[in-house]
């Protein structure tokens, strides 16, 4: 079935840009009076009939492929209705029906040709030919990845719709000029070797600006569709890329020889002087033919690839380079200062050095040396140990639900040796070969989520860690590591006050349902953008009196642009029947899961002090925090005696206006990373 | 006529008439999207008198401007979930309404701004 889809989208590609490049070499081979030449240009117009039938037909067959694709039964490829709502509800049908009624004019203009008697129709039949095959063409942008991956932003698809034109306009072109160079080398086309020679004269010139053009905005829809290094080295979307980029090289190369040395030859009017050199160029332009047909080939693959930026890569190598691991050894600033100097002075040496016409190899030996004792002094310090998990995305997000469901999991299967608080102080851990990780550190948080996913599968069999792959799901493991990430969060949370650090977010609010009563559950998240969130864990009677002054200042609180949203500590049974109705109550209180959410961020409610006895002190009665419009937690307030706090709704007040003149921060991650 | 000229007359052609269609049915769109909008707010707000039933729990009930309080779910065609205070027909309707009781009422009226709860139930068990 990809196959055969693969196979369609190929022949699709051909077909179109094989059109964009007759009309192409046509224009810029000019017009003439000579018997070769004029044969020539019969041939390509018999092709350009055939190819507008076949481009239209391939058209139908990527229709029935779609239709088929779409349902899911191969039975549908020819149903008229599922044609139907595909070509008039969909994006692809849209972009289908533009583009074919394009290539319907464009057939109509092949087909109905008369023949031209003077220079200014012969131009205007070319170049409306090439303005609807290239319009035809570069439409199809808008129905594929480049669209998709961000479809309100116009940039990615203008930007693969010009990478389309000019691969038409390069690869395209080949073909018929590889016909002209071998007819015009031969004895019997001598005639039209002049011509020949202008027109791959002029063709040189347009293909190296349309190459770079290629490299950039294929260099644009990398950035757009993979986005990151591991998303290029680890994902089958990037994969496809890279052999792409492979076949693109020895293609590069091949004109590069063409341009610098089959050209200059072909110079001088002797026929025989020009003539094998003809020959050869033509063979030459042949092989990037072939070569181009492959690369589209690998495209039309890619296009049937789900774009690396929606997978999870697989890392290749064992090790990565981190910055935030290293910066905080002494020394390695200045390495990676020094080191990244020398290689981008390198670079540049290297970059010039190519552009030089004397000393060539030279500057460009010195640039690529200084790079790469650069990169040898900035790159070791940087890296660390990487697994093929290292940049998977958690499958479950960051919510209340997963780190209480990952408590559990750590107190069953973690707590014996990494002790009930992770501090690596388990009373089976003594034994152990080494001593298990206090789970508390900030080193937690250096590492990607994905790291630790390979560590809980795997284990750390030398160190007495074990494999966790079996017992547990992988949903559970990565319960486990957003249970890690709170944990790891909350000691940092410890410092927590109710003052808020102005633009400094750093503790996202794990998400969570609320429901009151029989309305619909409310993420925590969609008060995202509108509203700050007073979020208020509050116990029966100890609470009463506070949540009384927050009930009258709720209007206030709200006229400042905040929610007010409380979770009863201690469950939520009949808890809007125990709050009672004087004074009446109108933010939202939590009804159903309190117990998870107040579970969850029980973590966050930690302080530095220790009770007595320096046992943990016991926890608070009531805790408040406030959450910024992006969804970061940004200050706490436990009341405690003989401290202000946020007593005074007025204080509390003053914090809120902070956060609401702040810039608004990115958001935090859907997943820990 | 010659070809070129041809060529250039069609381009031009269908140059204007896709400008000439934006420009006519183009800029409509947004127009009509607002239209159905405010007709479908219309449609919400105006009009004849009609009922509308949901579930809720009791927030508060204040006898002295006769209103009670409910966190409701979605009313379809009337408004989304949310927490909001409902004028009641008469006095009687919300004796033994406990805060914290489910219940399912029925409003009557003509919109949001024009609406009384004629009907209210306890769900759950008292």
């Amino acid at each position: 079935m990809t196959a055969v889809g693969m196979a369609i989208r190929w022949f699709h590609l051909a077909t179109s840009l094989l059109l964009i490049g007759i009309f192409t070499a046509s224009l810029l081979a000019g017009r003439s009076d000579r018997a070769t030449a004029m044969r020539w240009e019969a041939r390509l117009l018999w092709w350009t009939r055939r190819l507008v039938l076949l481009v239209l037909l391939a058209g139908l067959a990527s229709l029935a492929y779609q239709s088929a694709d779409v349902t899911g039964r191969a039975g549908a490829a020819f149903a008229p209705a599922v044609w139907l709502r595909l070509l008039l509800q969909t994006q692809f049908g849209t972009v289908w029906l533009v583009r074919h009624a394009l290539l319907l004019l464009l057939a109509a203009l092949v087909l109905l040709r008369q023949r031209e008697r003077s220079t200014a129709d012969w131009a205007a039949f070319r170049v409306e030919g090439w303005l609807l095959g290239a319009a035809a063409a570069a439409v199809a942008a808008w129905a594929g990845h480049a669209a998709a991956v961000q479809s309100a932003a116009p940039l990615p698809a203008l930007v693969d719709a010009l990478h389309l034109l000019t691969a038409g306009v390069w690869l395209g072109a080949l073909i018929p000029l590889a016909a002209l160079l071998r007819s015009a080398s031969v004895e019997a086309g001598a005639d039209a070797r002049p011509y020949a020679v202008l027109a791959i004269r002029r063709f040189s010139s347009v293909a190296l600006v349309a190459m770079l053009l290629i490299v950039a905005t294929g260099l644009g829809n990398a950035w757009f569709e993979i986005g990151t290094v591991p998303g290029l080295l680890g994902t089958r979307y990037g994969w496809l890329l890279l052999a792409k980029v492979a076949l693109l090289v020895p293609a590069l190369g091949l004109a590069r020889v063409n341009r610098h040395m089959l050209l200059p030859a072909l110079s001088g009017e002797a026929a025989t002087v020009g003539r094998p050199a003809m020959a050869r160029l033509g063979r030459f332009l042949g092989w990037e033919a072939a070569l181009a047909l492959l690369i589209l080939a690998v495209t039309s693959a890619l296009s049937l690839t789900p774009p690396g930026l929606h997978e999870s890569p697989w890392w290749p190598f064992g090790f990565r380079f981190s910055y935030a691991d290293a910066a905080a050894t002494p020394g390695v600033k200045a390495r990676l200062v020094i080191g990244s100097q020398l290689a981008l002075l390198g670079l540049l040496a290297a970059v010039v050095g190519f552009l030089l016409r004397q000393r060539r190899g030279l500057v460009a030996g010195a640039g690529a040396a200084s790079l790469a004792v650069g990169l040898w002094i900035a790159l070791p310090p940087l890296v660390v140990d990487a697994y093929p998990t290292t940049y998977r995305r958690p499958a479950v997000p960051y919510q209340v639900a997963s780190v209480d469901e990952g408590a559990a999991l750590f107190r069953a299967n973690c707590a014996r040796c990494h002790g009930p608080g992770g501090r690596g102080d388990g009373p089976e851990g003594a034994g152990l070969p080494k001593q298990p990780a206090d789970l508390t550190g900030a080193h937690v948080l250096h590492h990607t989520a994905g790291d630790l996913f390979w560590w809980l599968t795997n284990g750390f069999l030398r160190s007495g860690m074990p494999a966790f792959g079996g017992a547990l799901s992988e949903t559970q493991r990565w319960d486990l590591i957003n249970f890690l990430r709170a944990l790891s969060a909350g000691e940092r949370a410890r410092a927590l006050g109710p003052l808020v650090e102005a633009n400094r977010p750093w503790l996202t609010a794990p998400d969570f349902s609320i429901i009151v009563g029989p309305a619909p559950a409310r993420p925590l998240k969609e008060l995202r953008d509108r509203w700050m969130v007073l979020l208020v864990f509050f116990s029966l009677p100890e609470s009463r009196a506070r949540l009384a002054q927050l009930a009258q200042s709720y209007e206030s609180l709200q006229f400042s642009g905040t929610e007010v949203v409380a979770v009863p500590m201690d469950g939520g049974a009949h808890i809007l029947k125990r709050l009672g109705g004087k004074p009446p109550i109108f933010f939202p209180v939590v009804t159903d899961g309190a117990e998870e959410i107040a579970h969850t961020y029980a973590i966050f409610s930690r302080t530095a002090e220790t009770g007595p006895g320096g046992r943990p002190a016991p926890a608070p009665k009531h805790v408040e925090f406030l959450i910024d419009r992006q969804g970061y937690i940004r200050a706490r307030w436990i009341p405690r005696q003989g401290e202000a706090g946020w007593g005074e709704i007025k204080s509390l007040l003053d914090e809120i206006r902070i956060l609401d003149k702040e810039a608004p921060s990115a958001p935090p991650d859907e997943h820990v990373h | 006529m010659k070809l070129w000229r041809v060529v250039l007359l069609l381009n031009l052609a269908l140059g204007a008439g896709i400008l000439l269609g934006y420009l006519a049915w183009g800029r409509e769109i947004p127009r009509l999207e607002r239209a159905v909008e405010t007709a479908r707010e219309q449609s919400a707000t105006t009009g004849a008198e009609r009922t509308w039933s949901a579930r809720g729990v009791v927030r508060a009930v204040l006898t002295d401007l006769n209103v009670v309080v409910l966190t409701h779910e979605a009313v379809p065609g009337l408004m989304p979930s949310m927490t909001m205070g409902f004028k009641v027909h008469e006095p009687r309707l919300y004796q033994g309404l406990d805060i914290g009781a489910t219940v399912r009422f029925t409003l009557k009226g003509t919109g949001p701004s024009n609406l009384e709860i004629v009907t209210i139930a306890r769900e759950d068990r008292p």
